[in-house]
């Protein structure tokens, strides 16, 4: 039966959620094992480590949150840079209100909690390509706690290596890796590039300030920079929002 | 106890980003420069996190530029991400490099 006549069923709409999410979680677990792994060589608890899976849930926010702890940097530092590293998904709610603000507030809190990169990436898309259904948040749900049980599974798996994962194997080194992997593919106009180099140059020359600083200024640097260049060179936009 | 404060208010800030305009807290519409500039907060925050692991020594800090495994593991991870677009190839070809670097070279 066509989908497009009968709108599909809440629990068809979950499980879609869930096969569309399975495939990214290629690169989610092996995230989740080397970030349960650095959190316990930071110095976090076992169950900090873990909890901070679940609290924060966001990789590179968790990353940085480690990193920056276990350097003894000022917690209202650890928590500005942190909150940068999340900004990002000011534009998935944006980008997520015209499907999801018409919910009881239940679902609105439950689908905000489980809006991540990657169920982000799977579920807008879903949404925009249709069809319509009015059971179509289910999918979000599907792919969202798919995402959060990987993610929390790994972290704990990550935790129990930790401690038996000798240090020569530069685990931690997937981390970069990982970043790298999504950095990459999304630099195509100068702006991006620009964005991407200020940020590098700030990240290296703001080392000797206090308290890791470098990486709330290299970031903010590198978003001016990458909006400069596109304010001032009259490229067409490249944000599909509003 | 100060991370357990930490963790939760960093926690519920980042649920807020999360939650804002699902809600309604920001008008419908947000300006078109603020959208344009969160498009960069990725590329910004993620390479600033990127470049001071593979150049910098983790014990002096100093910037190594020569001989340095990780900056060529980075580089390979560099062209297999921009060519297969594959986290877990990127990933793996960067692990892979840096082991062969560090054990056989």
């Amino acid at each position: 039966m066509p989908s497009h006549v009968a709108p599909r069923s809440a629990s068809a709409e979950f499980w879609r959620g869930v096969s569309d999410e399975l495939p990214l979680q290629l690169g989610v677990v092996p995230f989740g094992l080397v970030f349960g792994v650095l959190g316990m060589a930071s110095g976090l608890s076992p169950v900090q480590t873990i909890l901070l899976s679940s609290i924060l849930f966001g990789g590179a926010s968790q990353v940085v949150f480690a990193q920056l702890w276990a350097a003894g940097v000022p917690p209202l530092v650890v928590g500005g840079s942190v909150g940068i590293v999340n900004l990002r998904h000011v534009l998935y709610s944006a980008s997520m209100a015209a499907y999801l603000r018409h919910l009881p507030l239940g679902w609105r809190v439950a689908l905000a909690y489980l809006l991540t990169d990657e169920a982000y990436a799977v579920s807008i898309k879903r949404f925009q390509d249709g069809p319509k259904s009015p059971h179509q948040h289910f999918h979000l749900l599907g792919s969202g706690m798919t995402l959060w049980v990987a993610w929390q599974l790994s972290t704990i798996a990550g935790v129990i290596a930790g401690t038996t994962i000798p240090d020569a194997w530069s685990l931690s080194f997937a981390i970069p890796l990982t970043f790298i992997a999504l950095v990459a593919p999304r630099i195509r106009l100068r702006a991006d590039l620009m964005a991407c180099l200020v940020a590098a140059a700030l990240s290296l020359l703001c080392q000797p300030l206090p308290w890791k600083s470098w990486i709330i200024i290299a970031a903010f640097g590198g978003i001016a920079a990458g909006w400069l260049t596109h304010h001032f060179s009259k490229k067409p936009l490249t944000t599909g929002e509003k | 106890m100060m991370i357990w404060l930490v963790m939760i208010l960093t926690g519920l800030f980042t649920f807020c980003t999360r939650f804002a305009l699902l809600n309604g807290w920001v008008s419908r519409a947000l300006p078109g420069w603020l959208v344009d500039a969160l498009g960069f907060v990725p590329i910004a925050v993620l390479t600033a996190i990127i470049v001071p692991a593979v150049l910098l020594d983790p014990v002096t800090e100093e910037i190594i530029l020569t001989g340095n495994a990780r900056l060529v593991a980075a580089i390979i991870a560099t062209l297999i991400a921009l060519f297969a677009r594959n986290v877990l190839a990127t990933i793996s070809s960067g692990l892979g490099a840096l082991w062969v670097m560090q054990w056989w070279l």
